[in-house]
């Protein structure tokens, strides 16, 4: 298994250092936090290949970190004499394996005596007259001079290591991977291979030949080649015929199609395509260690399709090293928070001592939306969809803008405050808890949530007089009749009224007040929420 | 976590199947990890040849490599910032060039040339500094990497590369080591280090370590005929003495001398027989000949060896003094399954024969 990924100079990745756990890990994080080209990166290193091509075959200037090569053209340019080094790239990977222990030493960016496996480009020592070239005249260029560079894969014994050497087996499930050809693509093509095993291989080696041979054999196709074996002299001397080609290593591969309930796999939908694929490749057989890679895997799939894929990933990884980016609370939940990596710029941020009881909750509630708290700047808590309404009003009357904009997000919980906030302060996460005092003092209030109060993070909201127990009598304490009649558009004539109306129907009456021109006095304690 | 493991030397003499009993105690391992490791390529690929004539293929768990490439791949490069300061400084062996006379062993100058090249005579001093300054790192890799080391042609390691073998000996890898003192015609290295227990001298290095690593005698030959047996034991009159077991009579067999003028009649006579000389520049008769180095390891039925000055004098008067390199005078002879003949100027008389007594068969050198 990988235990820890160390990456310099790697596209978005200056100086990024991971650690990862045996099983399942889920990677989530907003947009461009680097989910995929970390798990690119760590195929690469296990694979020697980026995007299917080896990185020996050339080294794109792309995949250089564009910060990294800035600072050296600007070195460059500044003090031509000092001669920087332009950015080497690397990427370390730390494998706990007993078949690893040929890979061992401290040749690693961590000094550290581990087995594993880097994989690293930098300016070569062949091309130091080309290089000396380039540094007299570099004009304008602005990418890194990946020309000059070589590429070794070694392990961090300090020798060169080959796919053969490598004790772990990747898999990468990318569902936007695109596909180069009708029949097996490429993709599923290393997918099925992985999944049979040799002797199976040898067998459709085998039947596949035969097939070809009898083809050849058939009267009508003996004639086709006669005939134009007899067209003698036009071109050439020797004969020609027709004959279906198994050339390549394994010509089954390319001759024959995946086929789902008899369609060829290429022409069924994305999302079959992707779980079939999903499955396959964490249905392989269990020698060696195995590390899946999947990308996404929610895309193109329905909910209850997505639900069936995830139990069937929990089933059957038991044991593999699953790495999984996501951007679904659903898959979140349900592979289980404790797995949790939240990729930031400089690394990951893992939530430990999760309580085992909230993962289980969040696992069976899996609808609560776990990775909005996590991917937020901050949250307000609230209990229902009438409360979130209301206090995205007060925030955008007292601040001008949304909690959104600033990314902060508000959550309806129901009356799981106390699990989302097992969540919150393991990550840090500013939370305002906005509940209802359902008759009770502050005080009492706040002997409910001390644990959590404890936390710098955390603070409570909510009504100061247990008189008024939820959230529609403390608005109607302190707005006017008539401003509420307005905003609400009823008529009532009195306090008590207004409140029956409200409690009748929340949501209603949070919407109106959501949309309404004028707006309304927010209860002091919600106001308190905009204040920090 | 390690126990420590038992070890065995086996010496043996030419012929009784060394190469043959490491490949079979090698296949004999069924859990754990094999490597094989021999000085010369040419033995290395002999190994590789007869595991693959028995069993197909080289089997996963068991590696064959070079004595350099395990001491560099597997001991150096792993954990070489220890002493390079910078990982992956050292690029590989640099088995011709010569470091600096005057630069100290506190430089890494003193084991590395300018392209980080290991210099041949540092790299198992390197190895043994190395894991000093690691607290034993080295040697606790190889543990984890290998549960079984066997080395054949034990002999050719000189120098610092006993200080290696003294850290395997003590480690918990079973260690096999396979050699003939008397065939010591390659060495790893040159340098004054342990001078004393090179050729001959490395039997006395294993007996004083009889406590922790057995040592086995093999004093006989399925090669070759009692009389060239006894032959090459004359050489090295203080080992004991070989029995040749099996080996059929042809009608010509034995030790003979060959007239320079009579090379053609007795090859056409008496061929094939294979040619050997001490190097290059020997005088062959026209004879495509095989250095008597590169023979070691192999087996002919018939040798024909051209012989210098030195050898011809101990061939003359028995004199040992006088072999500058017995030991290649002993491979030259044990080549041969039937007969190996010497090409001389002129007959020797027979008087000078009795050299070559011994025990019942007692050999001769014959008139061709």
């Amino acid at each position: 298994m990988i235990r820890k990924v160390c990456i310099r100079n790697y596209r978005r990745f200056r100086k990024f250092d991971i650690e990862l756990q045996p099983g399942i890990n889920v990677l989530v994080g907003c947009n461009g936090s680097g989910k995929s080209t970390l798990i690119e990166a760590i195929d690469l290193a296990l694979t020697g290949r980026v995007h299917g091509r080896f990185l020996a075959q050339g080294v794109s200037p792309y995949l250089i970190n564009l910060e990294a090569t800035r600072d050296y053209f600007q070195q460059l340019r500044e003090s031509g004499a000092s001669n920087p080094q332009p950015p080497k790239m690397i990427i370390d990977v730390f494998l706990d394996d007993e078949d690893a222990e040929i890979l061992r030493g401290t040749n690693n960016l961590d000094n550290e005596d581990a087995c594993g496996v880097r994989i690293q480009a930098q300016l070569s020592g062949e091309f130091h007259t080309e290089y000396q070239n380039f540094l007299k005249s570099p004009g304008s260029t602005v990418l890194a001079p990946t020309e000059y560079y070589n590429v070794e894969w070694l392990g961090f014994s300090g020798n060169p290591v080959n796919a053969r050497s490598v004790p772990t087996s990747t898999t990468v499930i990318d569902p936007t991977m695109i596909r180069l050809q009708a029949g097996v693509d490429y993709h599923l093509q290393q997918i099925l291979t992985r999944c049979l095993d040799p002797k199976e291989r040898v067998e459709l080696s085998r039947q596949y030949r035969g097939v070809r041979e009898e083809f050849s054999e058939r009267e009508s196709v003996k004639a086709i080649n006669k005939r134009l074996s007899d067209e003698d002299g036009t071109l050439t001397d020797r004969k020609l015929s027709l004959a279906i080609d198994i050339s390549q290593r394994y010509a089954w591969e390319s001759g024959l199609a995946a086929h789902l309930d008899d369609l060829p796999l290429h022409l069924a939908g994305q999302g079959d395509q992707n779980a079939l694929k999903t499955l396959l490749a964490i249905g392989q057989r269990a020698d060696g260690a195995e590390i899946v890679l999947i990308e996404e895997p929610e895309n193109h799939l329905s909910f209850s399709y997505l639900r069936k894929l995830i139990k069937s990933i929990e089933d059957r990884c038991a044991s593999k090293q699953l790495i999984v980016a996501t951007h679904s609370t659903f898959v979140l939940n349900k592979l289980g928070l404790q797995s949790l990596l939240l990729l930031s710029e400089n690394g990951a941020t893992r939530i430990v001592d999760l309580p085992p009881d909230t993962v289980d909750y969040f696992k069976k509630l899996s609808g609560f939306d776990t990775l909005r708290l996590v991917l937020s700047k901050g949250a307000i808590l609230v209990e229902g969809p009438s409360d979130e309404l209301v206090v995205q009003r007060g925030y955008l009357d007292a601040k001008g803008r949304l909690p959104i904009d600033d990314g902060i997000d508000v959550i309806s919980v129901g009356l799981s405050h106390k699990r989302f906030l097992e969540l919150a302060i393991r990550l840090k996460r500013r939370v305002w808890v906005v509940t209802d005092n359902d008759g009770k003092t502050v005080q009492e209030k706040e002997v409910q949530f001390a644990e959590y109060l404890l936390h710098d993070c955390v603070s409570l909201h909510t009504g100061k007089d247990p008189k008024f127990n939820t959230l529609e009598p403390q608005i109607v304490e302190v707005n006017s009749v008539a401003t509420l009649n307005e905003v609400l558009g009823t008529s009532c004539g009195s306090k008590e009224e207004l409140c029956k109306v409200m409690h009748d129907d929340k949501t209603a009456a949070a919407l109106a007040i959501f949309t309404s021109e004028k707006s309304i006095k927010m209860p002091e304690y919600i106001q308190d929420v905009f204040k920090g | 976590m390690f126990l420590k493991a038992d070890n065995t030397v086996i010496l043996a003499a030419a012929g009784s199947r060394k190469t043959e009993s490491i490949v079979e105690a090698a296949l004999a391992v069924t859990s754990g990890r094999v490597l094989i490791t021999t000085f010369t390529s040419e033995n290395q690929r002999q190994i590789v040849n007869r595991i693959e004539q028995k069993v197909g293929a080289l089997p996963p768990h068991i590696s064959v490599c070079g004595w350099f490439s395990l001491l560099i791949q597997q001991c150096s490069k792993p954990y070489q910032r220890a002493l390079t300061t910078e990982p992956l400084v050292i690029s590989g062996l640099n088995f011709k060039g010569k470091r600096n006379r005057h630069t100290p062993k506190s430089s890494i100058h003193y084991f590395l040339d300018a392209n980080g090249a290991m210099y041949r005579d540092g790299v198992s001093d390197f190895v043994v500094q190395l894991n000093k300054a690691t607290r034993g790192a080295v040697v606790r890799r190889l543990e984890r990497v290998y549960t079984h080391i066997f080395i054949d042609e034990v002999q050719d390691l000189v120098g610092y590369d006993l200080d290696v073998l003294d850290l395997l000996i003590s480690s918990s890898i079973r260690l096999v080591m396979v050699g003939d003192p008397r065939q010591h015609t390659f060495s790893t290295n040159i340098g004054p280090r342990n001078k004393k227990y090179q050729g001959i001298g490395l039997a006395d290095w294993f007996q004083n370590r009889s406590a922790i690593c057995t040592i086995e005698q093999r004093n006989y030959s399925y090669r070759s005929n009692q009389a060239i047996c006894d032959f090459a034991d004359a050489i090295y009159p203080d080992f004991q003495r070989t029995a040749s077991i099996d080996v059929p009579l042809t009608g010509h067999d034995g030790v003979f001398q060959v007239e320079a003028g009579s090379v053609s009649a007795y090859v056409a006579k008496h061929g094939p027989v294979t040619a050997l000389r001490y190097d290059k520049d020997a005088w062959t008769a026209d004879l495509r000949a095989m250095n008597i180095g590169v023979a070691k390891g192999s087996t002919f039925d018939r040798v024909l060896i051209f012989p210098t000055v030195p050898m011809l004098k101990y061939i003359e008067d028995g004199e040992h003094a006088a072999l500058k390199s017995p030991e290649k005078l002993y491979v030259a002879v044990t080549r041969a399954r039937f007969s190996a003949a010497f090409v001389v100027p002129k007959f020797l008389p027979p008087a000078q024969l009795s050299l070559f007594s011994g025990s019942g068969n007692s050999p001769r050198l014959i008139r061709s």
